[in-house]
């Protein structure tokens, strides 16, 4: 699939060598930073959900201590990554997607065959795992194809091969069925060509396709996820059923007011009226302990770690490492304006994680995976 | 391909860096972030009051608790009206996800034994009106095992409570439906109107009768509770408990064992085809307090409490004897001769006649012009006693109209009017029952303006003698009397003695209350007591044997067709009989009347036997004797 010649020169040194002094002093502090307090927010809110979740989901510091090792390999995680050079990401990057599509088809099968049983939950959460690295992988991936033609990204053909390189892995995803995952995909898609040149008006035409075969698409869509967009669109009409876990994340948000209820002192997931109070629905869990200054503050860090990110992608020495980072910026700014939206009723219910802040170690690897790429482009930038 | 300069600062665009690129989108991360933040805003600071209220309102339950409605007790304290435990079933909209809204209408339906679209609709009223609310579904209270089947299988009933309820049950309903009265749903608009006051979607409120009059006293004042809840519904603890009050127990005047006498009395009528329908009313003359009130054929207030059925309902509708009406206060009929009574009193007060003044009634009829006005037989010469006692038509006439061959003056027919308003004919008594009708008290002025034609002297001698234009209620003609017999005081009637706390206190006595004073010499009433009393020792009204010195009036009139059959299959005989009458303490004419009674019978009928024309007048004296028994009443 991956056609044309490859562009990225291996790296000049060895696979394993050490990074030089010069390459570590550009270690972009507003990432390191930004990101740091976000995994530490993170913990807090692990600890303050987990305890509103009561005695039956055990201690909460044992949560805290699960969650604190995934924030120690993930960080371990993050620079080994940036200690490699990742042009070696370009070089796998035809593996790396066949990798991908190879796990997903795998999970996907997996999950077919015990489909229905108690074992759906925890097969569920081992496919999720998968989509969240494929979410990593996919953007090496596409970043490589645009950084191969990056002199003549404006071809309508470029665009169309990046679809139909990306269209197996959203089936897949799709298929799972994670819609949330398979647009984060698609926003990556959209991130990555936008920011490589892509003629808008063909990014226009894709998604006016997009939303011509909307019919289409509300035909394949399963019942629970029409019902999710006819309760986005009217909460009320059914506020026990779907439109109910809107109406009650609205009042959970709304009643943390300036300053919050505290930690741990919100009502709406204790008393089970805020669904997923850990992952989906996390930040009006937040919004409710914390209140409008908890929700500014995550927003603020949110903001410098986007932007710093957005910079290294300005600075990269290469297209491919300009493309690796804005396909990491377009996959967390997607994620954080998704799921906070949801959870305002600005956008409709996805199952997609709240970056640093839902829990889960799969997602919280996969952003470190990320942020190593990233820390990993920001070192090797060349210039001041 | 390389991007040289000092820091910070680009001189060569490179072809795969585009600036603007990287500022609409450094533009999109704000503005999203922004409008996540305005949003937040507006959620959090701007409505955080409102949500902050919502999440209590999903934390915090807030219940009534409904008091128990007070009891309905007669004089002696016997219980009347009384309340059995139950459960009632009713449903949170707010809980019920639409559309599961019918499937559980449908099985509620089915448990409470209500129309599943009748428990639809009031879910459905409910979640317009204040979804958070509970609205019950059940009509009547329902069986423990129901509530059981209900409460253990919860999960399937979303946004379904069961609470304890009590049913009002109404002893001996159908002697008493006619004061007592019964409860109901509350309307719509009689909640628009009291929702300040605390009333609920789902309460009962007193729909006529004592029930309805006093619902203020029996209501009692409701209690809250608020518990803590979680999503699913399971109460958690309760937070606060505002206990409830319970209604005050209200005392009649009733008592209870006249009340059966003369129900008894009344239904042997019936039953023997005596008459078809009646009234009998008891008070105490000396304060107006309602000592019995029966109304015949009645109704059965239970039905309307355990929720009436369309035929049941249809069925006492469609009876022409008016079942639902209290026919003592709310029908009105020609009071006959007892109404010689006004025209005694007017020609007495107004000096037109004295116990002396003699008619010489020689023939059963008198001439003006053209037409015959007859009497019921030939008297011969009676004085005011003998004219009263034997119910003289033409004695009446005479005072009231004149006598066309003696010229014996008349008092007219404006003070015969005048003296009637004064005696309480005209105008509702104010007795504390609903329903009440205010008669008719014709006069010229009258009949000018209704029928635009003057006032003849046919018009004076039919309402000398209660016939004619003339119409009272049965409640009407015994406080008339009841004046008399207490020397000259009319009251006002009341069913209410006093409202009791649990502990049995008296939190309201019913203080007696006067009409008027009648401007009636008291040498006239004492002689329109003696003349009473003739009716019944040489008179028109004789009781054999009667050990109590009974004194009272007898009146026939006829009205209303005397062919075919009522509803009920009996004859109809357009032929009534009065008997009103009062019981000194002693046979000495002195405004000492312990007790006052009427009695009327509709179409009675005519041909029992010559002497015993009047079934009133028997029922009074066996209701008299049963009751105050021979010797109370001294000699």
């Amino acid at each position: 699939m991956i056609a044309g010649p490859l562009v990225l020169r291996p790296a000049t040194r060895s696979f394993g060598d050490r990074p030089t002094a010069r390459q570590l002093g550009r270690i972009d502090p507003f990432l390191l930073v930004a990101s740091l307090l976000l995994i530490g927010y993170g913990l807090v809110m692990t600890y303050s959900s987990s305890a509103e979740a009561g005695a039956d989901s055990g201690d909460p510091w044992a949560a805290v201590a699960r969650a604190a090792v995934f924030a120690v390999v993930g960080l371990g995680l993050m620079a080994a990554v940036a200690l490699l050079d990742y042009s070696w990401l370009g070089t796998l990057a035809p593996l790396l997607y066949l990798l991908t599509l190879g796990l997903l088809a795998v999970v996907l099968a997996m999950g077919e065959t015990v489909f229905g049983g108690q074992r759906w939950v925890t097969i569920a959460g081992q496919k999720l795992q998968v989509s969240e690295f494929a979410k990593v992988l996919m953007i090496v991936v596409l970043a490589r194809w645009f950084a191969d033609r990056h002199d003549r990204v404006g071809s309508p053909l470029v665009l169309a091969g990046a679809a139909i390189v990306l269209a197996p892995a959203v089936l897949l995803v799709y298929r799972q069925p994670d819609l949330g995952t398979s647009l984060v995909f698609v926003a990556i898609f959209f991130g990555i060509a936008f920011m490589a040149g892509a003629r808008l008006w063909q990014l226009t035409a894709l998604v006016a396709a997009g939303a011509g075969a909307f019919p289409l698409v509300w035909s394949l869509l399963r019942d629970y996820q029409r019902a999710r967009l006819v309760a986005f669109i009217d909460p009320y009409a059914d506020p026990q059923g779907t439109g109910w876990n809107i109406l009650q994340s609205l009042i959970a948000v709304g009643s943390g007011q300036a300053t919050g209820k505290g930690l741990t002192a919100g009502t709406q997931s204790p008393l089970g009226y805020l669904p997923i109070a850990d992952s989906d629905f996390v930040f009006a869990g937040l919004a409710e302990d914390l209140g409008f200054l908890g929700a500014i503050l995550l927003f603020a860090l949110y903001l410098v770690l986007l932007v710093a990110a957005l910079r290294v992608a300005y600075r990269a020495r290469d297209p491919f490492g300009s493309f690796l980072a804005s396909g990491v910026v377009a996959m967390l700014g997607f994620q954080i304006v998704v799921n906070v939206g949801m959870s305002i009723s600005l956008m409709p219910v996805t199952g997609i994680p709240l970056p640093f802040i839902s829990r889960g170690g799969s997602s919280l690897l996969s952003i470190c995976l990320a942020l190593g790429v990233l820390q990993s482009v920001a070192m090797r930038r060349e210039g001041s | 391909m390389r991007r040289r300069g000092a820091r910070g600062i680009r001189l060569v665009s490179v072809s795969y860096v585009r600036p603007r690129r990287f500022a609409a989108l450094a533009l999109a991360i704000v503005v999203a972030l922004v409008l996540l933040t305005v949003r937040l805003y507006d959620l959090q600071i701007v409505r955080g009051a409102y949500y902050r209220e919502l999440a209590e309102q999903n934390r915090v339950l807030r219940l009534p608790v409904a008091a128990e409605r007070g009891v309905i007790l007669d004089r002696n304290r016997h219980v009347l009206v009384r309340n059995l435990p139950g459960f009632a079933v009713s449903v949170i909209p707010v809980d019920v996800p639409t559309a599961r809204e019918a499937d559980l209408a449908e099985r509620l339906g089915r448990l409470v034994g209500r129309d599943p679209g009748l428990v639809r609709a009031a879910i459905q009223g409910q979640r317009l009106r204040n979804p958070f609310e509970p609205v019950r579904v059940s009509l009547k209270p329902i069986a423990r095992e129901t509530a059981l089947l209900i409460a253990e299988r919860s999960e399937t009933y979303p946004g379904v409570r069961i609470d304890p309820e009590s049913l009002r049950e109404y002893v001996d309903g159908t002697l008493y439906a006619a004061i007592v009265g019964y409860i109901g749903p509350i309307t719509e608009e009689e909640l628009a109107a009291r929702r300040e006051t605390g009333y609920l979607p789902d309460d009962d409120i007193g729909r006529t009768g004592v029930e309805r009059v006093y619902e203020r006293f029996l209501r009692g004042t409701y209690g809250t509770r608020e518990i803590e809840r979680d999503a699913a519904q399971r109460e958690i603890k309760t937070l606060a408990l505002v206990p409830p009050r319970a209604g005050g127990n209200v005392v009649l005047t009733l008592d209870d064992r006249l009340q059966k006498l003369l129900a008894a009395e009344l239904e042997r009528g019936v039953a023997a085809d005596q008459f078809s329908q009646a009234v009998g009313i008891a008070m105490d003359p000396q304060n107006g307090e309602i000592l019995a009130m029966v109304s015949t054929p009645s109704y059965d207030n239970n039905l309307f409490v355990r929720g009436i059925t369309a035929p049941e309902l249809q069925r006492l509708l469609g009876d022409d004897r008016h079942p639902l009406v209290n026919k003592a206060v709310g029908e009105i009929y020609p009071p006959g001769s007892t109404f010689k009574l006004v025209t005694a009193v007017a020609a007495l007060s107004e000096g037109v006649a004295t116990r002396n003044t003699v008619v010489n009634v020689d023939r059963n009829f008198i001439e003006v012009g053209p037409y015959k006005f007859f009497d019921w037989q030939a008297h011969g010469r009676l004085d005011f006693i003998g004219g009263f006692a034997n119910s003289s038509d033409i004695y009446f006439y005479t005072l009231a109209g004149g006598h066309p061959v003696t010229g014996q003056r008349g008092v007219g027919p404006e003070a015969i009017g005048r003296y009637g308003r004064m005696l309480g004919f005209g105008a509702p008594t104010g007795i504390d029952l609903p329903g009440e009708a205010a008669g008719i008290m014709p006069d010229p002025v009258w009949k000018e303006q209704l029928f635009d034609e003057p006032w003849t002297i046919g018009n004076t001698y039919q309402e000398a003698i209660g016939q004619g234009y003339v119409a009272v209620t049965p409640l009407q003609l015994l406080n008339a009397y009841a004046a008399i017999a207490n020397g000259g005081t009319l009251y006002r009637p009341h069913v209410l003695r006093e409202v009791l706390d649990e502990r049995g206190t008296a939190t309201v006595t019913k203080q007696t209350e006067v009409i008027r004073k009648l401007e009636v010499a008291p040498e006239d009433l004492q002689l329109l007591r003696e003349a009473s009393r003739r009716v019944v020792t040489i008179g028109h009204a004789a009781m054999p044997n009667a050990r109590l010195p009974i004194a009272g009036k007898t009146g026939t009139a006829e009205f209303g067709p005397s062919a075919g059959k009522d509803s009920a299959g009996r004859n109809l005989l357009g032929f009534h009989n009065w008997f009103v009458s009062f019981v000194p303490k002693a046979d000495d004419n002195a405004p000492t009347a312990q007790i006052a009674m009427v009695i009327f019978t509709f179409n009675s009928s005519k041909n029992l036997c010559e002497l015993c024309l009047n079934p009133a007048i028997g029922i009074s004296q066996r209701v008299y004797e049963a009751y105050l028994g021979a010797g109370t009443a001294t000699p």
